[in-house]
Protein backbone atom coordinates (compact mmCIF):
# COMPACT_ATOMS: atom_id res chain seq x y z
CA UNK A 1 0.00 0.00 0.00
CA UNK A 2 1.32 3.53 -0.85
CA UNK A 3 1.76 5.73 2.27
CA UNK A 4 0.07 8.77 2.44
CA UNK A 5 2.02 12.37 1.11
CA UNK A 6 3.44 14.14 4.48
CA UNK A 7 1.02 16.73 4.11
CA UNK A 8 -1.73 14.18 4.42
CA UNK A 9 -1.09 12.38 7.62
CA UNK A 10 -2.00 13.07 10.76
CA UNK A 11 0.03 15.34 13.08
CA UNK A 12 0.99 13.64 16.25
CA UNK A 13 2.28 14.94 19.49
CA UNK A 14 4.55 12.96 21.85
CA UNK A 15 4.52 13.16 25.97
CA UNK A 16 7.34 12.02 28.35
CA UNK A 17 5.83 11.22 31.44
CA UNK A 18 7.77 9.66 34.70
CA UNK A 19 5.94 6.89 36.35
CA UNK A 20 6.18 7.01 40.00
CA UNK A 21 7.33 5.73 42.83
CA UNK A 22 10.69 4.96 41.22
CA UNK A 23 10.53 0.75 41.76
CA UNK A 24 7.35 -0.01 39.93
CA UNK A 25 7.46 -2.40 37.04
CA UNK A 26 4.94 -1.15 34.97
CA UNK A 27 4.10 -2.87 31.93
CA UNK A 28 3.36 -1.10 28.87
CA UNK A 29 -0.03 -2.28 28.53
CA UNK A 30 -0.92 -1.83 32.08
CA UNK A 31 0.24 1.80 31.45
CA UNK A 32 -2.17 1.91 28.24
CA UNK A 33 -4.90 0.82 30.25
CA UNK A 34 -5.05 3.27 33.09
CA UNK A 35 -4.23 6.24 30.90
CA UNK A 36 -6.94 5.73 28.60
CA UNK A 37 -9.08 4.98 31.68
CA UNK A 38 -8.17 7.94 32.81
CA UNK A 39 -8.65 9.90 29.34
CA UNK A 40 -12.07 8.55 28.96
CA UNK A 41 -13.45 9.09 32.65
CA UNK A 42 -12.32 13.00 32.08
CA UNK A 43 -13.17 13.75 28.29
CA UNK A 44 -15.90 11.28 27.21
CA UNK A 45 -15.76 8.93 24.67
CA UNK A 46 -16.14 11.05 21.71
CA UNK A 47 -12.97 13.45 22.59
CA UNK A 48 -10.65 10.22 23.37
CA UNK A 49 -11.32 8.57 20.21
CA UNK A 50 -10.11 12.19 18.22
CA UNK A 51 -7.49 12.27 20.38
CA UNK A 52 -6.07 8.58 20.03
CA UNK A 53 -4.00 8.55 23.11
CA UNK A 54 -1.53 5.44 22.64
CA UNK A 55 1.59 4.59 24.89
CA UNK A 56 4.66 4.21 22.49
CA UNK A 57 7.08 3.09 24.71
CA UNK A 58 7.42 2.26 28.74
CA UNK A 59 10.90 1.55 29.93
CA UNK A 60 13.43 2.74 32.87
CA UNK A 61 10.61 4.43 34.88
CA UNK A 62 9.59 6.30 31.61
CA UNK A 63 6.92 6.26 29.10
CA UNK A 64 5.86 7.79 25.95
CA UNK A 65 2.22 8.89 25.21
CA UNK A 66 1.56 9.49 21.76
CA UNK A 67 -1.65 11.73 20.60
CA UNK A 68 -2.98 14.09 17.71
CA UNK A 69 -1.81 17.65 17.77
CA UNK A 70 -3.68 19.85 19.63
CA UNK A 71 -5.38 17.41 21.93
CA UNK A 72 -1.86 17.32 24.17
CA UNK A 73 -2.71 19.86 26.82
CA UNK A 74 -6.17 17.66 27.10
CA UNK A 75 -4.29 14.59 27.22
CA UNK A 76 -1.62 15.91 29.68
CA UNK A 77 -4.59 17.17 32.34
CA UNK A 78 -6.22 13.74 32.38
CA UNK A 79 -2.41 11.70 32.83
CA UNK A 80 -2.79 13.96 35.78
CA UNK A 81 -5.30 12.26 36.86
CA UNK A 82 -3.87 8.71 36.55
CA UNK A 83 -3.72 6.81 40.39
CA UNK A 84 -2.95 3.70 39.82
CA UNK A 85 -1.28 1.48 37.25
CA UNK A 86 -2.54 -2.12 37.56
CA UNK A 87 -3.12 -2.94 40.78
CA UNK A 88 -0.65 -0.67 42.08
CA UNK A 89 -0.44 2.67 43.48
CA UNK A 90 1.10 5.24 40.82
CA UNK A 91 1.11 8.99 39.24
CA UNK A 92 2.57 9.87 35.93
CA UNK A 93 4.10 13.32 36.18
CA UNK A 94 4.73 14.92 32.50
CA UNK A 95 8.39 15.86 31.71
CA UNK A 96 8.08 17.51 28.42
CA UNK A 97 5.85 17.30 24.61
CA UNK A 98 7.66 17.41 21.64
CA UNK A 99 6.53 16.52 17.97
CA UNK A 100 9.15 13.26 17.98
CA UNK A 101 10.02 10.70 20.08
CA UNK A 102 13.64 11.19 19.30
CA UNK A 103 13.67 14.95 20.96
CA UNK A 104 12.00 12.97 23.93
CA UNK A 105 14.37 10.14 24.35
CA UNK A 106 17.12 12.83 25.05
CA UNK A 107 14.78 14.37 27.88
CA UNK A 108 15.27 10.87 29.70
CA UNK A 109 17.61 10.39 32.90
CA UNK A 110 17.94 7.39 33.52
CA UNK A 111 16.57 6.83 37.19
CA UNK A 112 19.24 4.84 39.02
CA UNK A 113 19.01 2.74 42.28
CA UNK A 114 22.32 3.87 44.22
CA UNK A 115 22.05 1.06 46.60
CA UNK A 116 19.59 -1.77 48.23
CA UNK A 117 20.87 -1.73 51.99
CA UNK A 118 19.16 -4.19 53.77
CA UNK A 119 16.01 -4.41 56.03
CA UNK A 120 14.37 -1.81 58.44
CA UNK A 121 11.27 -2.76 61.16
CA UNK A 122 8.73 -0.26 61.35
CA UNK A 123 6.03 -1.47 63.96
CA UNK A 124 5.44 -4.81 63.05
CA UNK A 125 6.82 -5.20 59.48
CA UNK A 126 9.32 -5.17 58.05
CA UNK A 127 10.73 -3.06 54.78
CA UNK A 128 13.35 -3.30 51.71
CA UNK A 129 15.42 -0.06 51.63
CA UNK A 130 16.01 1.70 48.14
CA UNK A 131 17.91 4.79 48.41
CA UNK A 132 17.68 7.14 45.30
CA UNK A 133 19.53 10.48 44.49
CA UNK A 134 19.01 13.53 45.93
CA UNK A 135 18.34 11.56 49.22
CA UNK A 136 15.40 9.89 48.28
CA UNK A 137 14.89 6.48 50.18
CA UNK A 138 11.94 4.19 49.45
CA UNK A 139 10.96 1.50 52.03
CA UNK A 140 8.72 -1.42 50.33
CA UNK A 141 7.38 -3.63 52.91
CA UNK A 142 8.22 -6.97 52.55
CA UNK A 143 5.57 -10.04 51.23
CA UNK A 144 4.11 -11.08 48.08
CA UNK A 145 1.44 -8.43 47.35
CA UNK A 146 -0.17 -5.23 48.17
CA UNK A 147 3.02 -4.66 49.91
CA UNK A 148 2.83 -1.02 51.66
CA UNK A 149 5.34 1.55 50.42
CA UNK A 150 6.95 4.55 52.48
CA UNK A 151 8.33 7.37 51.22
CA UNK A 152 11.39 8.86 53.73
CA UNK A 153 14.49 10.77 53.33
CA UNK A 154 18.06 9.91 54.12
CA UNK A 155 18.02 12.10 57.34
CA UNK A 156 14.21 10.99 58.56
CA UNK A 157 15.62 7.29 58.09
CA UNK A 158 18.32 8.11 60.23
CA UNK A 159 16.32 9.88 63.35
CA UNK A 160 14.33 6.65 63.65
CA UNK B 1 4.36 35.76 45.59
CA UNK B 2 4.96 32.20 46.70
CA UNK B 3 3.43 29.67 45.20
CA UNK B 4 2.44 27.43 47.66
CA UNK B 5 0.59 24.13 48.14
CA UNK B 6 -2.66 24.88 50.75
CA UNK B 7 -2.28 21.35 52.17
CA UNK B 8 -0.40 17.96 52.49
CA UNK B 9 -0.47 15.61 55.25
CA UNK B 10 2.67 13.68 56.22
CA UNK B 11 3.86 10.72 57.75
CA UNK B 12 1.96 9.35 59.92
CA UNK B 13 -1.00 10.51 58.73
CA UNK B 14 0.29 9.85 54.90
CA UNK B 15 3.05 7.38 53.89
CA UNK B 16 5.49 10.10 53.46
CA UNK B 17 7.45 12.32 55.62
CA UNK B 18 7.55 15.92 55.71
CA UNK B 19 10.88 16.28 54.41
CA UNK B 20 9.96 14.00 51.50
CA UNK B 21 6.95 15.96 50.45
CA UNK B 22 8.90 18.99 50.46
CA UNK B 23 11.68 17.93 48.47
CA UNK B 24 9.40 16.66 45.96
CA UNK B 25 7.27 20.13 45.86
CA UNK B 26 10.07 21.88 45.08
CA UNK B 27 10.61 19.67 42.08
CA UNK B 28 7.57 20.34 41.16
CA UNK B 29 7.41 24.09 41.49
CA UNK B 30 6.45 25.27 44.17
CA UNK B 31 7.98 27.65 47.00
CA UNK B 32 6.30 26.50 50.37
CA UNK B 33 3.86 23.87 51.37
CA UNK B 34 1.43 23.83 54.77
CA UNK B 35 2.20 20.87 56.41
CA UNK B 36 -1.40 19.71 58.34
CA UNK B 37 -0.15 18.28 61.85
CA UNK B 38 2.60 18.77 63.72
CA UNK B 39 5.22 19.17 61.06
CA UNK B 40 8.47 20.54 62.23
CA UNK B 41 10.15 23.19 60.23
CA UNK B 42 12.72 22.54 57.34
CA UNK B 43 15.68 24.61 57.45
CA UNK B 44 16.24 23.61 53.99
CA UNK B 45 14.49 23.32 50.55
CA UNK B 46 11.08 24.78 50.47
CA UNK B 47 9.19 27.09 53.34
CA UNK B 48 7.16 25.01 55.00
CA UNK B 49 4.27 25.72 57.06
CA UNK B 50 2.16 24.67 59.99
CA UNK B 51 -1.54 24.08 59.24
CA UNK B 52 -4.21 23.05 61.43
CA UNK B 53 -7.69 21.75 60.69
CA UNK B 54 -11.06 22.18 62.81
CA UNK B 55 -13.76 20.11 62.36
CA UNK B 56 -16.95 21.30 64.57
CA UNK B 57 -20.38 21.65 64.51
CA UNK B 58 -20.89 25.31 65.95
CA UNK B 59 -19.33 28.75 65.38
CA UNK B 60 -18.73 28.42 69.54
CA UNK B 61 -17.37 25.17 69.11
CA UNK B 62 -14.73 26.91 66.41
CA UNK B 63 -14.27 29.64 69.29
CA UNK B 64 -12.85 27.75 71.67
CA UNK B 65 -10.94 25.67 69.38
CA UNK B 66 -9.28 28.60 67.90
CA UNK B 67 -8.00 29.49 71.37
CA UNK B 68 -6.41 25.72 71.98
CA UNK B 69 -2.53 26.46 72.34
CA UNK B 70 -2.08 23.83 68.85
CA UNK B 71 -4.12 26.40 66.76
CA UNK B 72 -2.21 29.15 68.33
CA UNK B 73 1.17 27.78 67.33
CA UNK B 74 0.24 26.91 63.39
CA UNK B 75 0.47 29.38 60.68
CA UNK B 76 -2.73 28.42 58.88
CA UNK B 77 -6.22 27.89 60.41
CA UNK B 78 -8.41 25.87 58.04
CA UNK B 79 -11.69 25.21 59.18
CA UNK B 80 -14.23 22.23 57.57
CA UNK B 81 -17.13 23.77 55.79
CA UNK B 82 -20.68 23.13 57.20
CA UNK B 83 -24.28 23.93 56.74
CA UNK B 84 -24.86 27.28 55.45
CA UNK B 85 -25.46 28.58 58.99
CA UNK B 86 -21.84 27.49 60.10
CA UNK B 87 -20.26 28.39 56.87
CA UNK B 88 -21.62 31.97 57.13
CA UNK B 89 -20.92 32.02 61.09
CA UNK B 90 -17.10 31.12 60.56
CA UNK B 91 -16.36 33.01 57.84
CA UNK B 92 -16.23 36.08 60.46
CA UNK B 93 -14.37 34.24 62.99
CA UNK B 94 -10.57 36.47 63.08
CA UNK B 95 -8.46 33.43 63.79
CA UNK B 96 -9.47 31.29 60.23
CA UNK B 97 -7.94 31.66 57.29
CA UNK B 98 -9.31 29.19 54.95
CA UNK B 99 -12.12 27.47 54.90
CA UNK B 100 -11.83 23.57 53.53
CA UNK B 101 -13.64 21.28 52.09
CA UNK B 102 -16.41 23.03 50.35
CA UNK B 103 -17.19 19.99 47.95
CA UNK B 104 -18.55 17.73 50.80
CA UNK B 105 -21.06 20.52 51.92
CA UNK B 106 -24.58 20.40 50.00
CA UNK B 107 -25.39 22.89 47.29
CA UNK B 108 -25.78 26.38 47.93
CA UNK B 109 -24.29 25.90 51.74
CA UNK B 110 -21.76 28.82 50.98
CA UNK B 111 -24.09 30.96 49.44
CA UNK B 112 -23.38 34.98 48.18
CA UNK B 113 -24.09 35.82 52.14
CA UNK B 114 -20.75 33.55 53.47
CA UNK B 115 -18.96 34.83 50.34
CA UNK B 116 -19.65 38.21 50.94
CA UNK B 117 -18.76 38.14 54.38
CA UNK B 118 -15.52 36.14 53.36
CA UNK B 119 -14.38 38.78 50.84
CA UNK B 120 -14.47 41.39 53.94
CA UNK B 121 -12.83 39.53 56.56
CA UNK B 122 -10.38 38.00 54.15
CA UNK B 123 -11.10 34.30 54.60
CA UNK B 124 -10.14 31.73 51.83
CA UNK B 125 -12.23 29.14 50.11
CA UNK B 126 -9.81 26.16 49.58
CA UNK B 127 -10.09 24.30 46.46
CA UNK B 128 -8.97 21.08 46.52
CA UNK B 129 -7.31 18.73 44.45
CA UNK B 130 -8.08 15.27 45.57
CA UNK B 131 -11.44 15.11 44.36
CA UNK B 132 -11.03 15.72 40.78
CA UNK B 133 -8.16 13.11 41.20
CA UNK B 134 -9.30 10.66 42.37
CA UNK B 135 -13.55 10.85 42.05
CA UNK B 136 -14.69 9.15 38.67
CA UNK B 137 -17.89 9.75 37.02
CA UNK B 138 -21.12 11.79 38.47
CA UNK B 139 -19.05 12.54 41.55
CA UNK B 140 -16.60 14.04 39.99
CA UNK B 141 -18.73 16.05 37.72
CA UNK B 142 -20.90 17.23 41.04
CA UNK B 143 -17.16 18.88 42.16
CA UNK B 144 -16.49 20.66 39.66
CA UNK B 145 -19.87 22.05 39.15
CA UNK B 146 -19.24 23.34 43.07
CA UNK B 147 -16.02 24.36 42.00
CA UNK B 148 -17.49 26.32 39.20
CA UNK B 149 -19.84 27.95 41.42
CA UNK B 150 -17.48 28.75 44.10
CA UNK B 151 -15.53 30.80 41.50
CA UNK B 152 -18.41 32.33 39.93
CA UNK B 153 -18.81 33.73 44.25
CA UNK B 154 -15.30 34.73 43.68
CA UNK B 155 -15.53 36.46 40.71
CA UNK B 156 -18.29 38.42 42.22
CA UNK B 157 -17.00 39.29 45.71
CA UNK B 158 -13.58 38.59 45.05
CA UNK B 159 -12.97 36.30 48.24
CA UNK B 160 -9.26 34.99 48.09
CA UNK B 161 -9.00 30.93 46.95
CA UNK B 162 -6.48 28.45 48.03
CA UNK B 163 -5.25 25.52 46.11
CA UNK B 164 -4.02 22.15 47.51
CA UNK B 165 -3.37 18.94 46.60
CA UNK B 166 -4.55 17.49 49.77
CA UNK B 167 -1.40 15.07 48.91
CA UNK B 168 -1.44 12.23 52.12
CA UNK B 169 1.49 10.50 49.63
CA UNK B 170 4.30 12.14 46.86
CA UNK B 171 1.94 9.88 44.64
CA UNK B 172 -0.85 12.81 45.18
CA UNK B 173 1.36 15.65 44.51
CA UNK B 174 0.71 17.09 41.16
CA UNK B 175 3.12 19.94 39.37
CA UNK B 176 1.87 23.89 39.15
CA UNK B 177 1.23 22.85 35.10
CA UNK B 178 -0.93 20.21 36.41
CA UNK B 179 -2.71 22.17 38.64
CA UNK B 180 -3.03 24.85 35.98
CA UNK B 181 -5.02 21.99 33.84
CA UNK B 182 -6.59 20.61 36.58
CA UNK B 183 -8.32 24.36 37.60
CA UNK B 184 -9.36 24.70 33.74
CA UNK B 185 -11.32 22.05 33.99
CA UNK B 186 -14.15 24.21 36.23
CA UNK B 187 -13.66 27.44 34.37
CA UNK B 188 -10.31 29.25 36.09
CA UNK B 189 -8.04 30.75 34.49
CA UNK B 190 -4.31 30.79 34.02
CA UNK B 191 -4.14 34.42 36.00
CA UNK B 192 -6.75 32.91 38.78
CA UNK B 193 -4.94 29.99 38.94
CA UNK B 194 -1.77 31.73 39.71
CA UNK B 195 -3.31 34.66 42.30
CA UNK B 196 -5.13 31.76 44.49
CA UNK B 197 -1.05 29.27 44.80
CA UNK B 198 0.27 32.87 46.18
CA UNK B 199 -2.87 33.76 48.46
CA UNK B 200 -2.04 31.81 51.29
CA UNK B 201 0.92 34.20 52.14
CA UNK B 202 -1.25 37.04 51.44
CA UNK B 203 -3.28 35.35 54.18
CA UNK B 204 -0.78 34.60 56.76
CA UNK B 205 1.04 38.31 56.12
CA UNK B 206 -1.76 40.64 55.15
CA UNK B 207 -0.93 44.07 53.20
CA UNK B 208 -1.78 46.43 55.48
CA UNK B 209 -1.24 50.13 55.93
CA UNK B 210 2.11 51.36 57.14
CA UNK B 211 2.55 51.99 61.00
CA UNK B 212 4.38 54.57 62.13
CA UNK B 213 6.55 53.12 65.24
CA UNK B 214 8.35 55.91 67.38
Amino acid sequence: MKPRPPAMRTKRRYILVRILPYGITADQKQVYLSVIEAVTSLWGDAATGLAQPAVVFCDGGYAVVRCRRGTEKDIATALATVTAIGDEQAALRTVATSGTIHALRRRIKPIRLLSETGDVKFGENYFTVYRYPRQKVDLVEKGIKHQKSLFFTEADLEER
Amino acid sequence: MKITDASVCPYPAGDSTLARMALEAAELGFDSIVAIGEGERQTSGPEVLRGVVISAASQKDVIRQVRGPAVRRADVVFVNAGDTSFNRAIVSVKEVHVVRNIHTTRRNAFDHVAARSAAEHGVAVDVSMVPIIQYRGTRRQRVLQRYADVLSLQRRYGFPLTISSGACSILGQRSVRDVRGLCALFGMTGAEVSEALGSIGRLIEPERPVRVVR
